[in-house]
């Protein structure tokens, strides 16, 4: 214990350093573990505590049937079920963030007495008003709202104006990633507003608890494969099944990447610790080793040393685990707010023991096991031997790079000399500074994909990248298709296709289904296996629906739209991870062999040179008489996104962060063992008239080519291995192929931002060379 | 009349250590020649050293002047002083100081090439001055640790000439050798100052003291004593070491 001490005492800088990189280490990994072993739990917790449903059935009023009541009543494992009137707002917008969320909202009346779903307000005006609407957390989190802002709704060409009356909080609706959001109004709010709308926008909704919800899948399964068919020939006829599992999967699934990518960067710390310690005891031993001998000499075990280095290692490691597992959960509120940015339900930071010691323990053993294989050879040194220097700490075999024949100028010579003197050293710094730059690549390719060119973050959705929506009016003169070739003709127009959203039913599985002329005019393909259908036979479905059907590429459903039922065979497997990954693909010719006439209502427009606002205006000027919506996909896209837009950015400037102060303790650490170890080869040459920058720019440029290797191997994993990782980490979530863009332009600044500031820090910390006096090495 | 080519006025050096000083050379004012070899003798803790570096612009005076050359050496910052010394001075130092990681041959070059540029030519110096000491080519691309300790101190004698240096400092070149390695590169020494190379060494070794043709007594940071001895050579050695050894008498040595 003294010996450990004392070694301690002596080496309190490079200790220090260690301790920082366990700390974070420590720190990462137990917020990550925390987060993922913690998830799952707090959904269902959160589900429990707002007696939400596990199981929703929304529908039209002529779809529901009171059969469907008897089917769950006689379902076994159902606890409980509720059924209500609802409003059903198919594509509803409301402005949201700096954009425009479109999506369908279901409304309850808060007032009505049920047990499953209760109204649960995180927040709520003390106040009432004519106008009060209960809202989703998410729209404080996300949406820039606070309690008794405005709230306006457009739907069916209409505005309907509220005042935030509270932000409640739901697992069941309470985020976008559903395509369905929950709001609540009070009984006169909700009656008024059920009396303005049709007969499509009433809706029921059968809610379903269920004593074990890991059934609710099954359940939501189960009750459309024995659906009773709806007398029912509304081509608007819908019923919609969400549950609660595939909800809490699709809603956690940036959780899980922030907090696995905060695992992995973590193991990338223990690594680049584990790297230093090896490099320290290696380095530590060949300076003690007099003083080894002289321990050994007055009757110290091999054993006993190396328990001291042991201890000394294993002392810093819990110690800096401990302090890192405290930091964790003073920094578990941030992550809290991300994770309740993207559910939309408030984190409740837990203590949790066992994982807490799971951390220390992996760290520490890690640490243990590495400290000892490196020690070990400290058994095998003769106190005779280690008196005497021990092994040859000079036993320099090649004289690299003679000066004689050496081209460049003198310093630069010495530096690649001195680089390739020293190759355990390089190998360090080499894994070290490639790993960083790996982590930092993964990054900075994540958040330029979500946060600039969002095309294959929006493709991961199934959405299709337009800038522009028209909705055409049915039932006018002018059809679809001749409004299309009309825009089409219009200036800065790149593109127009029809693109239609409907819901069919496959198997009896209501399947939201995109309708176009030619696929391949559209720019993102979400077929991954398979292509997507040319012909009026052909389909594409999600592997999700896959699944669920139990069908494959090659083998034919029943696909049925209004009253018509054909079949089709499956020519591709989509991936998506938006509409709960249940999506389909038709071609119009499909789509009309179901219904004739159909002819597309929804034209995706690309545009180049002119703003969305600008093409609005002008196309409503133009065509307004033809056009029943119109919607800027662009800022539809920015508001839903900018919750991972968010989430993200923290995890790139964690990652960032910690990359810096990783190169810049590395670079500490060795150029001062660099300077403590070539004390004496500095001194001679300041005195043979080496001044202090000259032998500053030589440590700083027999570094630079490491870092630059380490820096280019590891952008180029970066490059090849991101999307294949992040195809790991999303494939839970539906995700099969992902091809987020490599912007190279983006990842060269930050390789060269790692090189100017390894240089930069090198520069800085070789400074304490200036301190290295000629005569001080003499009179040492 | 030889030319002066260091002179020190009121040359001071003090050193602190908790709180109490040290006042190692007292107000020295010393003037030494070019083509000398000039000895500094001592007991040990009289300042030899101090007096050697301080000289060299190895370290600097706590107070006084330092005159090189018709230079003064105290208006220089630590970067200069490095120029001045790559310039002006050689160094030969008791532990040798050869850099552990460089051949014999890179250890010499490393040093010219701070000063010459043309690296053919320097590279051709480097070897026949090694061949001149008696390092053969063998020995070249060997590393320090493979050398005895009278080769590794004739390369340090070499890297101290390779630049041409006005002035060579040796701090006891000799201390850590055998007889028979201290004579060899006494040899060199003296056969360097022959060829009018300027020398100033410190030494606690009348035999090596011998060498010289002034020697400098110090005792207490100051000069007791000046002797010129005339120049080396075997047949007038008998005489110069009773002179000496009178002299050192007198200094209580």
């Amino acid at each position: 214990m003294n010996l450990a001490m004392a070694n301690i005492r002596k080496s309190k800088s490079a200790t220090v350093s260690l301790f920082v990189f366990i700390l974070v280490a420590a720190l990462l990994l137990n917020m990550g573990l925390m987060v993922n072993t913690q998830l799952n739990a707090f959904f269902d917790q959160k589900t429990e505590q707002l007696k939400d449903p596990h199981v929703t059935f929304q529908m039209d009023q002529a779809s529901y049937h009171p059969a469907h009541n008897e089917y769950l009543a006689n379902y076994s494992g159902i606890k409980e079920t509720e059924t209500e009137e609802i409003i059903n707002m198919h594509s509803a917008k409301v402005p949201f963030g700096n954009g425009e969320l479109k999506i369908n909202f279901v409304i309850y009346n808060a007032d009505t007495k049920r047990t499953i779903g209760p109204l649960n307000l995180i927040e709520k005006l003390t106040t009432t008003s004519i106008n009060d609407i209960y809202v989703p957390y998410i729209f404080k989190t996300n949406g820039g709202y606070k309690l008794g802002d405005d709230f306006t709704i457009t739907y069916q060409d209409r505005d309907y104006d509220y005042r935030i009356a509270g932000f409640l909080e739901t697992t069941m609706m309470g985020t976008t990633n559903g395509g369905v959001m929950k709001f609540m109004l009070p009984d006169t709010d909700y009656q008024s507003l059920a009396d303005e709308l049709d007969n499509q926008s009433k809706g029921m909704m059968i809610s379903v608890v269920m004593e074990d919800k890991k059934q609710s899948p099954k359940l939501n399964n189960d009750f459309f494969q024995n659906l009773k068919k709806p007398q029912t020939v509304e081509s608007t006829s819908y019923i919609w099944g969400l549950d609660i599992e595939l909800l809490k999967n699709v809603d956690s699934l940036v959780i899980k990447i922030i907090a696995t990518i905060l695992i992995a960067f973590s193991a990338i710390i223990v690594i680049v610790s584990l790297i230093v310690i090896k490099f320290r005891v290696s380095n530590n031993i060949e300076d003690d080793m007099a003083n080894m001998g002289v321990l050994k000499s007055i009757g110290y075990t091999s054993r006993q040393i190396l328990s001291s280095i042991m201890l000394q290692y294993f002392l810093i490691t819990l110690s800096a685990s401990v302090v890192g597992i405290a930091l964790s959960y003073a920094l578990m509120p941030l992550i809290g707010n991300i994770i309740s940015t993207l559910s939309g339900l408030v984190w409740i930071n837990s203590f949790d023991l066992i994982i807490n010691l799971i951390s220390i323990f992996f760290v520490t053993i890690c640490v243990v096991i590495v400290t000892l294989l490196s020690a070990f050879r400290v058994r095998k040194i003769l106190p005779v031997a280690a008196l005497r220097g021990g092994i040859q700490t000079h036993s320099f075999r090649k004289n690299y790079l003679p000066l004689e024949k050496a081209k460049g100028g003198l310093h630069f010579s010495l530096a690649i000399k001195s680089m390739l003197a020293n190759v355990k050293q390089n190998i360090m710094i080499l894994l070290i500074i490639m790993s960083l730059t790996f982590a930092t690549v993964f990054s900075v390719v994540l958040y330029y994909n979500i946060a600039f060119d969002k095309t294959a973050f929006v493709n991961l959705f199934g959405e299709e990248p337009a800038n522009v929506m028209i909705y055409a009016k049915p039932d006018t003169e002018t059809n679809t298709s001749e409004l299309l070739n009309h825009i089409q003709q219009m200036d800065q127009v790149r593109n127009v296709n029809i693109v239609d959203f409907i819901s069919i039913k496959i198997d009896d599985h209501s399947v939201f289904t995109s309708v176009t002329e030619n696929f391949n005019r559209l720019k993102n393909n979400v077929v991954y296996e398979g292509r997507q259908p040319k012909y009026e036979n052909e389909i594409s479905i999600s592997w999700v629906v896959s699944n669920q059907i139990n069908k494959e590429i090659g083998d034919t459903v029943k696909v049925k739209y209004g009253a018509e039922t054909d079949s089709y065979v499956i020519t591709g497997l989509s991936q998506t991870v938006g509409n709960l990954g249940q999506t389909a693909s038709l071609t119009m010719d499909g789509i009309q062999r179901l219904q004739p006439n159909y002819k597309g209502t929804t034209l995706f427009v690309y545009l180049d040179g002119i703003s969305n606002k600008d093409f609005i205006q002008n196309v409503q000027k133009q065509y307004g008489n033809y056009i029943a919506d119109t919607l800027d996909f662009d800022k539809q896209i920015e508001s839903q996104t900018s919750m991972y837009t968010d989430a993200v950015f923290a995890v790139m400037v964690i990652i960032l962060t910690i990359t810096v102060l990783v190169v810049v303790l590395i670079l500490y650490l060795v150029i001062q063992t660099i300077i403590t170890k070539r004390k004496k080869e500095f001194g001679v040459m300041k005195a043979i008239g080496y001044s202090t920058i000259q032998l500053m720019n030589q440590i700083s440029i027999s570094l630079l080519p490491i870092i630059i290797t380490g820096v280019g191997i590891g952008s180029l994993l970066g490059i090849f291995f991101t999307n294949p990782m992040l195809s790991i980490l999303l494939s839970s979530a539906g995700v099969k192929r992902l091809e987020f863009t490599i912007h190279l332009p983006i990842i060269t600044m930050v390789c060269v931002g790692i090189l100017i500031l390894s240089y930069i820090v090198s520069m800085l910390v070789s400074l304490k060379i200036k301190k290295i006096s000629a005569y001080g090495l003499i009179t040492e | 009349m030889t030319k002066i080519i260091i002179k020190t006025e009121k040359l001071c050096k003090t050193f602190s250590s908790g709180g109490i000083q040290q006042h190692v050379l007292k107000n020295l004012d010393i003037s030494l020649f070019e083509g000398d070899f000039t000895i500094i003798m001592g007991s040990s803790g009289s300042g030899k050293s101090t007096l050697l570096y301080a000289m060299s612009g190895m370290d600097k005076p706590t107070l006084g002047e330092i005159d090189f050359a018709g230079k003064s050496l105290s208006q220089l910052n630590n970067d200069q002083l490095a120029v001045f010394r790559r310039n002006n001075c050689g160094f030969v130092f008791q532990q040798i100081y050869l850099l552990d990681n460089m051949s014999v041959l890179d250890n010499v070059l490393a040093s010219g090439l701070l000063v010459n540029k043309k690296k053919s030519e320097l590279v051709q110096k480097a070897k026949e001055l090694l061949m001149q000491v008696g390092i053969n080519d063998n020995a070249w691309s060997k590393f320090p640790t493979q050398l005895s300790g009278g080769e590794a101190q004739r390369v340090g004698i070499v890297r101290a000439l390779i630049n041409n240096p006005r002035i060579v400092f040796a701090d006891e070149p000799t201390g850590a050798l055998n007889s028979a390695s201290s004579e060899s590169v006494l040899d060199v020494l003296t056969n360097v100052n022959q060829n009018g190379q300027s020398l100033v060494m410190v030494t606690h070794d009348m035999k090596t003291a011998l060498r010289g043709n002034r020697i400098l007594y110090l005792r207490d940071g100051v000069i007791c004593g000046d002797l010129q001895l005339g120049g080396y050579s075997e047949q007038n050695n008998l005489e110069r070491h009773e002179k000496l050894q009178h002299f050192l008498a007198e200094m209580g040595w």
